[in-house]
This record gives C-alpha cells, sequence and structure tokens, in this order.
C-alpha cells in the first residue's frame, strides 16, 4: 500500500518536472549554452515584478529567450545582447545596472554608507 | 567633534528619509512612461483587411495600442478608446498574438475605434517595441516613439502622460 501511494506521489513529481521542459535549446558547444544561461539570468522579465526571464513562464520572456537563444547562435557578443535588449525593454531590463549616472549610487552607496558608519563609530570611541 | 557627530545623527536620517520617500512616492505609470524617443521600428506587415501597412501613415500625431481578442483589459479600456476617436484622436491598433479571424469578430462585436489595426500574429513588431503584453499603448509623433503606458489606458493616465505631450507637440508645430 505505502509503496503504491509511494508510486503515485513520485510519478507526479516526474511528470510535473516533464511538463516545464517543453522547450529544449540545443547549441553547437557547450560556451554558447554557458552564455546563453548566464545571459537569461541577468536579463530581467519585464512583466514580473522581480525576476529574471530564466525564471519566468511569461509570453513575453518566452519570446526574450527565443531571441537571445537565436542571438548567442548568431555570434553575437554578450555586450551586444543586452544593448538589443535595453534598446526594447529598457535600462531596467539589465539585472546588472552598468556602471554609469545615476547608477555609481546603486553601486558603490552601501560602501560609502558603512565608511560613514566606520567613521562615527571610531568617533564616538575616541569621544 | 561632538557637535558634528549630533549633526550627523540628526541628518543622516532626514537624508536617508527623503531619499527613499522620492522614489516610493514616484507614479509608477509615470515612470515607466518617460524615456528617449526613438525611431519607430522597421516592419513589414499587414492590416487586419490584409493590406499592407505604409510606414508613412505614422506620420502626425497618433496613439499605437497594442490590443487582442483574448485580452480581459483590452475590452475594459475600449470604451476609452471609443470616446478618444470620437474626439478626432487617431488611434492605430496593433493586433498582438492574435488570429485575424478572431480579431475582425471582436472588433464587430465591440466596435472599432482604430484608423486600421497592423496585424502582428507572432508579434515581432510588438517586440522591437517592447511590448511586454496586452494592454499597452504608445504615443507617436512623426514616426518618433515618445512615450509608453503599460496596462489599461484610462482617464487619469491619458491626463498625466499623453495629453500634455500631445499639447506641446501641437504647440511647437
Amino acid at each position: 500500500m505505502i509503496i503504491k501511494k509511494f508510486f503515485i506521489f513520485f510519478s507526479f513529481i516526474v511528470l510535473s518536472t516533464s511538463a516545464f521542459n517543453q522547450v529544449v535549446y540545443e547549441f553547437e558547444d557547450s560556451l554558447q549554452e554557458k552564455r546563453f544561461y548566464s545571459l537569461i539570468s541577468e536579463i530581467r522579465c519585464p512583466k514580473c515584478t522581480s525576476g529574471s526571464i530564466a525564471s519566468s513562464d511569461a509570453p513575453v520572456s518566452r519570446d526574450l529567450k527565443n531571441k537571445v537563444y537565436e542571438l548567442v547562435l548568431d555570434g553575437s557578443t554578450d555586450q551586444e545582447i543586452k544593448t538589443y535588449v535595453s534598446e526594447r525593454f529598457g535600462d531596467f531590463s539589465d539585472y546588472r545596472p552598468s556602471l554609469e549616472g545615476s547608477n555609481y549610487l546603486l553601486w558603490f552607496g552601501p560602501f560609502i554608507f558603512l565608511a560613514l558608519m566606520l567613521v562615527i563609530f571610531f568617533i564616538k570611541r575616541r569621544v | 567633534m561632538n557637535q558634528l557627530l549630533r549633526f550627523l545623527i540628526v541628518i543622516l536620517p532626514v537624508v536617508v528619509l527623503i531619499f527613499f520617500a522620492k522614489i516610493l512616492l514616484i507614479d509608477e505609470d509615470i515612470k515607466f512612461s518617460t524615456f528617449d524617443s526613438k525611431n519607430f521600428p522597421e516592419f513589414q506587415l499587414n492590416d487586419l483587411n490584409g493590406d499592407p501597412v505604409q510606414s508613412e501613415s505614422l506620420n502626425g500625431i497618433k496613439i499605437l495600442n497594442v490590443w487582442a481578442s483574448w485580452c480581459i483589459t483590452c475590452l475594459v479600456e475600449h470604451p476609452f478608446l471609443t470616446r478618444l476617436s470620437e474626439q478626432n484622436i487617431q488611434i492605430i491598433g496593433l493586433n498582438y498574438k492574435d488570429s485575424d479571424l478572431k480579431a475582425n469578430a471582436w472588433l464587430e462585436k465591440h466596435g472599432n475605434p482604430y484608423l486600421f489595426s497592423i496585424y502582428d500574429p507572432r508579434g515581432d513588431l510588438a517586440f522591437d517595441l517592447g511590448v511586454t503584453g496586452a494592454p499597452e499603448s504608445y504615443l507617436i509623433i512623426n514616426n518618433q516613439v515618445v512615450s509608453h503606458i503599460q496596462g489599461e489606458m484610462n482617464q487619469r493616465k491619458w491626463n498625466s502622460i499623453f495629453l500634455p505631450l500631445i499639447q506641446q507637440a501641437k504647440q511647437g508645430s
């Protein structure tokens, strides 16, 4: 009886995962594959609150993944692909914000804040 | 030294508070609608009647509305779009990932506020425009994509986002 239940339970797991793997991307070499998977984890899903297109099954994320796949096979560089996406979906689409303009605050703000706190801490100790 | 410290203890949280309050208080609709205007992407598509769409049709002041017969929110904004078209606002439809049969039937049933609808069954033009889903609306002035509204179009968004830009363009010309 327990074995039967376990079998049913197990088959649910197996069947449910196969449903997620509808799209199979085939690559010419493992480098392309690596680049593809790192790119789709760095491009934000435009339809989600927060999540990469890798983690999303929204129609626009599917289109984006297919486009990234196409561009990787065409031999575009990572930067070209990210520019291609951000031209259409905005800078917001890149999970790794570029080092320019107001993004400096984003990158270095926490360190500046930490340094300030340390300064205050040491001043306070001396007092 | 002590004075500086006291000053910092008071002023730092205030600065941080203002910084985050500003971010939180930005109107979401406006945040995503402002961007550097760009040329309308090139495309070769037909309208829902099967005639090729000319790029000259995007001259002047046009609203491009992304819609589909499967899209429920499109039905919600449809009366507002109809009212706009009655006020001589020129609206072009972008029929997104739909079948032309269903799309034409939808227009027949609910009315057609569009000058014409571009038929984009695979979503190619939509992808180049940065459409994330239906409905979305773009303000196009002389082949330039000037502004973008995601989700339902309504009076509030119209007044705060598209209308000022249209008035500005009309004054300029």
